[in-house]
């Protein structure tokens, strides 16, 4: 029987069923001491003096952590570098943190911390992306401006002269919290020169790095090891490194174990979130409806600190015009420091913002020349042979148009007709868009993955990744791969918790990497042992190595039929001391791009998605309900097809919030909209009912032909959902959230 | 001890008395008293379910509740729901129906499910959908988990 395209079910399943799943919080404590954050409480300002003298004479204080007790470099910054670990001489939003307060128990360490007093001096701070990019003087970093990207092909000029039709527009998304259920959190336990982290994570191997430089040890002395972790969706992707660099420095110094697990608040104020993007779109088409010429500017609020801006703007950049045929392009993309909470990776990491962009033009385009939004679509979109927008010629799996063709065959039967006196709108809209899979040419040198595979004595098989289970079905997959590669069933294989001493330093666990990352390092440490496998089995069955099948648990001598299990083979192994292990290894070929241009190679295959909604507006509430979605996705291969389906109910359902009720607030850099009262994400009775349409366009570089899943989901969620907004009420609504309030503002006006 | 008081209360069929401060909410008595840490805090103001526990024949958020309050009564969380080597249904149907991903939910959402079961073992997926209003998930996007309290 096949393992692959099985809805194999998780395996991580019952022990959470039973509530018995061991996440940070819930280990026992033993002894630890605990540390909460003392952060700025100004967006932008010098510091002038930090007094923790009243929190000393607190009876259950032990220690407060600052920028002076770091042995090696007070510095995090992911790509570029500009964050301290502590902030020192300036603060640069609200939640910037100074210190940290150590104490016996958590509640203690959060009232001491309020006993901090730190005196500073203001400056004028920057909020917008305009006030930022219009300063003159006194900028957050060396200036304001955090990154830039662009894509230059063909000739713009050109392309418009040629142009029947130009249209411009500018589009407006709004920051979103992450909000996974468990809050950030770790323990650092300090051994002599070493150092141990455990935490709710993403990115075990960013955090060695992290830990290493800050305490000032050897990589090799840092271990850090993931909790089972409770949801993150991009959040604990770089925001972890600076948790466990603090704790770290705190264990280091106190030589005992520290525990900080954060507050909702403390999550929702000092943590990252999606980056708002503002976009100027300008598109030539001709009057048959080719796409001649784009000029587009993308540009992102990143907060007070780079981190991962650099690489969600040349995401954005590269994927800036979608899954269409456009020969002249100019996109520039650009990040702006703001005295906020850094933006950083969410879900997508820009792909929804852009896909709004140019999903929105599509559908303004089309109205105006008068062809059918899917017509339209079909006319300019990727197929094997043709480039994309960055010059890329796609040679395999272009699944794109199957997924437009598939998702509006459903529709044929949703004609809507709208009573101009009916109290309720309904709407149809489409968003298509393309995903990058993996870290493309701007991250190619991290983008390796490693597995390590140990056949037991006891005949089953434990496997440890580089990348980890964060709740959307990592373990199961790569379980099911294993079983797949090795000839055995999925219940045999144990997996380990992801560990930096397992494997090889595997890149973060992003980009919707896991399948086909993991899965083809599966296959390279499968290659080693199959043959050993097959060896052994013919030695015992005594036959030829070519007869023998090795297939559900069992070796068989296809001669004679004669069969032994594979528990017997692993005995064996054992018993005469051979190989029964071995590390897997698969890197991301050769790009071969020109980041002068942005064109080339952005990205070695991409995963495509149609989605189509049906929505309903009511005309005097501005209540939008998302009634139904059709989600058509090529993901090359469904290697958990029932997995597969939860992942796009998961992201569309967060794509729906974006859309519409999440209005993420800041008062003077102060998040205003701390709680789920405030801040409104989906709840059971505002998702829609969605339908996942597969599209297995087979992807020879994919493990089995598979590609990523997980971000495509929530991609053209948003822009699907504007569309529809639009169509329903002929206004054009070109910013999200589309709120009751902003719904109502527009018809009425 | 001042502020301090004893109570009494049956906890997953097993009778449990212990001092402990007037203001200690029944989530920190449950998770850090009796180390039952299947029960989750995620939002502590009542508004996602994750600390949901049945206390009395009916579901309650455990941050809300101060656990001096409960003296005398009997709570199950869900450590209580299987028997002994056995699933309950709804659990089973959670597994079955792929409703799991992170799991930091699904103890408030099985003991949902199972409320939603005792009231009504025919609610139609719109009653199930109002009552999970008050649970929040962040993973899924609730239909497998409507799925797996739904009964068909
Ligand atoms: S933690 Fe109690 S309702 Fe959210
Ligand atoms: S499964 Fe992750 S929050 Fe529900």
């Amino acid at each position: 029987m096949e393992e692959i395209g099985k809805s194999y079910k998780r395996i991580d399943a019952l022990e959470k069923v039973l509530g018995q799943t061991k996440f940070l919080d819930d280990l026992p404590d033993e002894n630890f001491l605990h540390a909460a954050p003392v952060y700025s409480g100004i967006p932008f300002g010098q510091i002038l003096s930090i007094d923790f003298s009243k929190a000393k004479s607190y009876p259950d204080f032990v220690d407060f952590i600052s920028a002076k007790d770091i042995s090696g470099e007070n510095q995090v910054g992911v790509i570029i570098e500009d964050q301290p670990l502590f902030a020192d001489k300036i603060v640069r939003f609200v939640g910037d943190v100074i210190g940290l307060i150590v104490a016996k128990s958590p509640q203690n360490a959060r009232d001491i911390a309020k006993l901090v007093e730190i005196k500073i001096e203001e400056l004028s701070p920057y909020f917008t992306i305009d006030e930022s990019r219009n300063a003159t003087e006194i900028f957050l970093h060396d200036s304001n401006l955090a990154c830039e990207h662009q894509v230059i092909r063909g000739d713009i000029e050109t392309g418009f002269t040629d142009a029947d039709l130009i249209i411009e527009e500018t589009f407006k998304t709004s920051v979103a919290e992450h909000y996974y259920l468990e809050p950030q959190g770790c323990i650092a336990f300090p051994k002599t020169d070493k150092m141990k982290l455990l935490g709710s994570l993403q990115c075990p191997f960013y955090i060695q790095k992290a830990v290493s430089r800050v305490l000032g040890i050897p990589l090799e002395n840092v271990e850090v090891e993931q909790s089972p972790t409770g949801g993150a969706f991009g959040g604990k992707e770089d925001v972890p490194s600076e948790l466990c660099a603090r704790v770290a420095v705190a264990a280091q110094k106190l030589g005992k174990p520290v525990k900080m697990v954060y507050s909702r608040k403390e999550d929702v104020q000092l943590t990252s979130k999606r980056h708002p993007f503002q976009m100027r779109y300008k598109v030539g088409v001709s009057k048959s409806g080719k796409l001649l010429a784009a000029e587009i500017l993308l540009e992102e609020n990143a907060g007070a600190y780079a981190t991962l801006s650099s690489v969600v703007s040349y995401r954005a950049a590269m994927q800036a015009m979608g899954p269409y045929k456009i020969p002249n392009v100019k996109v520039r993309s650009k990040s702006y420091y703001t005295n906020l909470p850094p933006n950083g990776a969410f879900r997508g990491f820009g792909s929804p913002q852009a896909t709004f962009g140019h999903e929105r033009i599509m559908d303004i385009l089309a109205k105006k020349l008068g062809i059918d939004p899917v017509e339209f679509r079909m006319k300019n979109m990727l197929e094997v042979g043709d480039e994309t927008m960055t010059g890329q010629k796609l040679t395999s799996s272009v699944g794109a148009k199957e997924t437009l063709q598939n998702a509006s065959e459903r529709i044929n039967n949703n004609i809507i007709q709208n009573n101009n006196n009916s109290h309720y709108l309904e709407g149809i809209g489409i968003a298509s868009c393309h995903y990058g899979n993996c870290l493309g040419a701007a991250g190619w040198h991290l983008d390796g993955a490693g597995v390590n595979i140990k056949i037991r004595k006891n005949g089953k098989i434990s496997v440890a990744f580089g990348l980890v289970e964060m709740g959307q079905g990592a373990e199961t997959v790569v379980a099911q791969m294993t079983a797949q590669a090795l000839g055995v069933t999925t219940e045999i294989i144990e997996i380990l918790p992801t560990s930096t001493i397992h494997v090889p330093d595997s890149g973060p666990s992003v980009a919707s990497r896991n399948v086909v990352m993991t899965g083809n390092a599966i296959r390279n440490a499968a290659e080693e042992l199959l043959p050993i496998l097959k060896k052994v089995s013919a030695e015992i069955l005594n036959c030829d190595q070519e007869n023998i099948e090795i297939k559900n648990c069992f070796a068989k001598n296809l001669k004679s039929e004669r069969k032994i299990t594979f528990s017997e083979i692993a005995g064996y192994l054992h018993l005469n001391g051979m190989k029964t292990q071995s590390n897997g290894w698969w890197h991301v070929p050769e790009l071969d791009y020109d980041s002068e241009t942005g064109t080339g190679d952005a990205y070695f295959t991409y995963s495509y998605a149609t989605q189509i909604v049906k929505v309903r507006v009511d005309r005097l509430t501005g209540i939008v309900k998302v009634e139904k979605i059709w989600a058509a996705h090529d993901i090359g291969k469904a290697i958990n097809p029932a997995g597969l389906q939860a992942q796009v109910e998961g992201g569309t359902a967060q794509g729906i919030g974006w859309a519409l009720t999440e209005n993420f607030k800041y008062e003077h850099g102060k998040a205003v909209t701390q709680n789920l009262s405030t801040y409104l994400i989906p709840t059971a009775q505002n998702t829609a009912k969605v339908e996942t349409i597969l599209v297995e366009d087979s992807e020879p570089l994919g493990p089995w032909g598979a590609k990523g899943i997980g971000e495509p989901a929530i991609i053209p969620t948003a822009a699907a959902i504007a569309n529809a907004v639009s169509n329903a009420t002929g206004i054009e609504f070109n910013e999200i959230p589309m709120t009751p309030e902003n719904v109502l503002e527009k018809i009425e006006s | 001890m001042k502020n301090s008081k004893a109570i009494s209360v049956k906890i997953n069929g097993k009778q449990v008395e212990k001092t402990i401060p007037t203001h200690l909410r029944l989530l920190d008595f449950i998770r850090n008293h009796l180390k039952l840490t299947g029960t989750k805090e995620v939002c502590g103001e009542g508004e996602c379910g994750a600390c949901s526990v049945i206390l009395a024949g009916k579901i309650v958020n455990s941050c809300l509740i101060f656990a001096v309050e409960t003296n005398g009564s009997e709570i199950s969380t869900i450590e209580g729901i299987a028997k002994v080597d056995e699933l309950s249904e709804i659990q089973q149907n959670f597994i079955e129906h792929h409703s799991v991903q992170c799991g930091f939910c699904i103890p408030g959402m099985v003991l949902a499910g199972e409320e939603i079961r005792k009231e009504n073992p025919h609610s139609t997926r719109d009653e199930i959908k109002e009552k999970l209003a008050g649970n929040i998930c962040r993973c899924t996007g609730y239909k497998k988990i409507v799925d797996a309290i739904e009964n068909n």
